[in-house]
C-alpha cells in the first residue's frame, strides 16, 4: 500500500462518515418518547386513546383518579400536543369515566363519558383550546367503549343495568339515535362494570370494530353476552347478532380482533393464565363457534391477561396488521403481521424501566405509528406516555 | 462543516506532501516516536433540548448535563513526529475516553427527584497536529492547531446507541519539549472543540432500561493536558547534559 492509497482510503473514509453526521433530515416529529407526569402525587392517569389532528399534534384522553375525590369515578382529561410530543394545552372535564375512543368529526374532537347518573354523553370540544361546545344524551347508560365507523357513525357499548344487558347503539354524524340493541347477560354483572369504570377492579377489553366480507357488512363487538364476555358479530342495518365467537364466562376471553380480509380475521385472547395469538383465524361471522376451536400461538411473554391492540397499518410499500401490548419485562411489543397472510414480519420491542400498559394505537399521517401507553413513574405514579415511530422499521429493507 | 472539511483535507495533503518528499531524504533523521498519555475532562455544550418528561401543570424540569471539571477522562496514545527546524507535525492514535452525565428532574409535589446517567464514551482517534516551535535549547516550546478523526467503539451500554460513531474535532495545542539527551518529553495542553452533533437522532430515546431520558443534541469538546516520551533517531545536540559540564 503506497501514499496513494491511503489518501484514497482517507478520503472514502471521511466521506463516509459525513453521511453519518449530516442527520438534517431527521426532525424530532419522526419519532418520540414523551411521559406526561402531573406532580400531584394522589392522582393517577388512565391514558385511554389518542387521535391526530389534519393541523398536526395529537390529543388524548386520560381517566384521572383522584385518591381525595369524593366520587369514585375517574374524571376525564384531555392533553393537546405538538407533532412533538410537546404539551399544549390540558383540560378537565367534570365527566366521568372516559371510554375509548376518542371522536374525530368534521375538525372537532369529542369523547364519550357518563354523568354522576350513570347517562352516557357525547361531548364535542375545540381543539384548538380544549373548551366544551357541545353535549348529546345518547340514552343510554354505563358507557363500556365507543367507535365512530368510516361513515362517521358513532357506536357505542354501554351496560343496562336495570335489564342486566349490553346495550349497543349507533348515532348519526349529528348524534341521532339510529338503532339500538340489548344483548342479555341473563347474570347481574354491575359491581364488576362498576369496578371496571372506577378502575378499581378487572379492565375487560371491550372494543367495537367493523367487518366487511362476502357474508355482508356489521360490527364486532366485544362485551357480556349470555354469561360470557365474547365477540358479537352484529349486522351493519338492523344490529342484529348473526353470530359470535365465545370462552369460559368472563373469565378467559378476546382481548383484540382485526379483519385482515374476508373471513380471515386476527384475534388475541386470553384463558388458563396465557395469552394466545391467532393471526389467521377463518371466522364465519354467520355462527357461533369456541374460541378453543381455533388454533393459537401462545404469547408468554405478555403480561397476565394483557391488554391487547389490534389495528392496520398501511406503509408506503406494503399493508400490515399490528398487534401492540406489553411484556413481563416492561416492554412495549409490537408483532407485525401480514395482512394478507398469518406471516410474522417483524417483532418490535421497546423496553422500559418501569411497569407499561398499552391503551391504544394509530396510524399517523406519515405512516408512522403513536401508541399511548401507562406508565408507573419511579415504579408508583401511573401517567400517560407516547411513543411515536417513524413508518421506517415497518417497512422492509432494501437489499 | 463544508469549510472545516476542507481545512482538513489541506492538513492531510499537507502532511502527505511533507512525508512523500521526507521518503527522498533524510527522513528517519527528522523522525521522532513515542507514546504518552494524559487526562481530559469532557466539555458538553448542549445544542438542543429534548426531555423526555412533559409536565402536566406548566412545570420545567432540569434536563441538562454535567459540568466541565466533574468529568475526567483520559488518553493513552502513540506519537510519532516528523520534524524541521520549526514546523513539527504530530500523529498521536490512540483510545480517548470521556466521561460526563445527564441529569433529569421529575418533580412533584412532595419530592422532586433527580435522575443521573454516567456516560462513557470511549473512541479511537487519530489526532494531527501541526506545531511551531521555538528554540529555546533545552526546552522547546510550541504552539500550534489539531485537527482529529474518531470512532466511538462499542459498548454493553445500550444508551451508546444514542450517539453515531464518528467525531471530529479541531482544536489548538501549546506546550513545550524538554529535551532529555536520550529521550524527549512533551508537555501540552489542547482544547479541542467537537465540530458537530455527536447524538444520534433516530436513537436518542434508545436509552436501554433503566434510564428513562433523552439524549439532547450535544457537542463533545475537551480540554486535554498531555505528557509522552519521544525517542528521536537524529544525532543528539550539542546541549546535552555531558556537554554542558564539559
Amino acid at each position: 500500500m503506497n501514499i496513494q492509497h491511503i489518501t484514497i482510503f482517507v478520503i472514502l473514509l471521511l466521506l463516509t462518515t459525513a453521511c453519518e453526521i449530516n442527520q438534517k433530515e431527521i426532525k424530532p416529529e419522526d419519532g418520540f418518547v414523551k411521559i406526561y407526569n402531573h406532580p400531584d402525587e394522589e392522582l393517577a392517569l388512565f391514558p385511554e386513546s389518542v387521535v391526530e389532528l389534519s393541523q398536526g399534534g395529537f390529543i388524548f384522553i386520560s381517566a384521572v383518579k383522584d385518591e381525595n375525590a369524593d366520587i369514585e369515578y375517574p374524571y376525564t382529561s384531555l392533553v393537546r400536543t405538538s407533532s412533538s410530543g410537546e404539551v399544549m394545552w390540558t383540560m378537565e372535564y367534570d365527566w366521568l369515566a372516559p371510554t375509548s375512543k376518542l371522536i374525530l368529526s368534521n375538525g372537532s374532537v369529542g369523547f364519550v363519558a357518563m354523568n354522576q347518573q350513570f347517562e352516557a354523553f357525547a361531548v364535542m370540544i375545540d381543539p384548538d383550546n380544549g373548551l366544551e361546545t357541545a353535549q348529546h344524551a345518547l340514552e343510554m347508560t354505563m358507557p363500556l367503549y365507543s367507535y365512530t365507523d368510516e361513515q362517521g357513525k358513532l357506536v357505542v357499548l354501554g351496560y343496562d343495568f336495570v335489564t342486566r344487558s349490553s346495550w349497543i347503539s349507533r348515532y348519526s354524524s349529528s348524534f341521532q339515535l339510529e338503532r339500538s340493541t340489548m344483548l342479555p347477560v341473563n347474570t347481574d354483572l354491575e359491581y364488576l362494570v362498576q369496578r371496571h369504570l372506577n378502575k378499581t377492579g378487572q379492565d375487560y377489553p371491550f372494543f367495537i370494530g367493523s367487518y366487511s366480507n362476502s357474508s355482508g357488512t356489521g360490527y364486532y363487538v366485544n362485551c357480556f353476552y349470555n354469561y360470557t364476555l365474547r365477540t358479537v358479530f352484529l349486522d351493519g342495518s338492523s344490529l342484529s347478532a348473526t353470530g359470535d365467537i365465545y370462552s369460559f364466562q368472563i373469565e378467559e376471553g378476546i382481548s383484540s380482533l382485526i379483519q385482515k380480509s374476508g373471513n380471515l380475521f386476527g384475534i388475541t385472547s386470553y384463558y388458563e393464565g396465557n395469552n394466545y395469538l391467532m393471526s389467521g383465524a377463518e371466522i364465519d361471522v354467520l355462527s357461533s363457534g369456541n374460541i378453543k376451536d381455533l388454533s393459537a400461538e401462545p404469547l408468554y411473554e405478555l403480561t397476565y391477561k394483557a391488554a391487547v391492540m389490534a389495528g392496520p397499518l398501511n406503509t408506503s410499500v406494503e399493508n400490515y396488521a399490528l398487534f401492540v401490548s406489553q411484556t413481563n419485562d416492561n416492554s412495549v411489543v409490537i408483532y407485525q403481521y401480514a395482512l394478507e397472510s398469518d406471516s410474522l414480519i417483524k417483532t418490535h420491542t421497546r423496553e422500559f424501566d418501569q411497569r407499561v400498559e398499552v391503551r391504544d394505537f394509530i396510524q399517523t399521517e406519515d405512516h408512522g405509528v403513536a401508541i399511548l401507553a401507562g406508565i408507573y413513574i419511579l415504579g408508583k405514579y401511573q401517567r400517560p406516555m407516547l411513543i411515536k415511530l417513524p413508518e421506517t422499521p415497518f417497512v422492509p429493507e432494501e437489499d | 462543516m463544508r469549510n472545516k472539511k476542507i481545512i482538513l483535507f489541506i492538513l492531510l495533503g499537507f502532511l502527505t506532501n511533507e512525508s512523500i518528499r521526507a521518503q527522498g531524504s533524510d527522513f528517519l533523521n527528522h523522525l521522532r516516536i513515542g507514546f504518552g498519555g494524559g487526562a481530559n475532562v469532557a466539555h458538553i455544550i448542549d445544542l438542543e433540548s429534548y426531555n423526555i418528561f412533559e409536565d402536566l401543570s406548566g412545570t420545567s424540569y432540569e434536563n441538562a448535563y454535567s459540568k466541565l471539571f466533574q468529568n475526567i477522562g483520559n488518553q493513552y496514545f502513540v506519537q510519532l513526529e516528523w520534524f524541521n527546524d520549526f514546523i513539527i507535525l504530530a500523529m498521536k492514535p490512540g483510545t480517548y475516553t470521556y466521561r460526563f452525565s445527564k441529569f433529569n428532574e421529575i418533580v412533584f409535589s412532595n419530592e422532586t427527584v433527580e435522575q443521573e446517567t454516567p456516560y462513557l464514551l470511549r473512541y479511537i482517534s487519530v489526532p494531527l497536529e501541526a506545531r511551531y516551535q521555538f528554540d529555546l535549547l533545552r526546552f522547546r516550546p510550541y504552539a500550534g492547531v489539531s485537527a482529529a478523526y474518531s470512532n466511538l467503539l462499542g459498548s454493553n451500554d445500550a444508551a451508546n446507541q444514542t450517539f453515531i460513531r464518528p467525531k471530529f474535532t479541531a482544536g489548538a495545542v501549546a506546550g513545550t519539549y524538554i529535551d532529555l539527551r536520550y529521550v524527549i518529553l512533551d508537555l501540552n495542553v489542547a482544547y479541542n472543540a467537537g465540530l458537530h452533533n455527536i447524538t444520534n437522532k433516530t436513537g436518542r430515546f434508545e436509552t436501554g432500561s433503566g434510564a428513562t431520558f433523552a439524549q439532547n443534541d450535544i457537542r463533545l469538546s475537551d480540554l486535554q493536558i498531555n505528557l509522552s516520551i519521544l525517542f528521536s533517531l537524529q544525532k543528539q545536540k550539542h546541549y546535552s547534559n555531558v556537554e554542558c559540564f564539559y
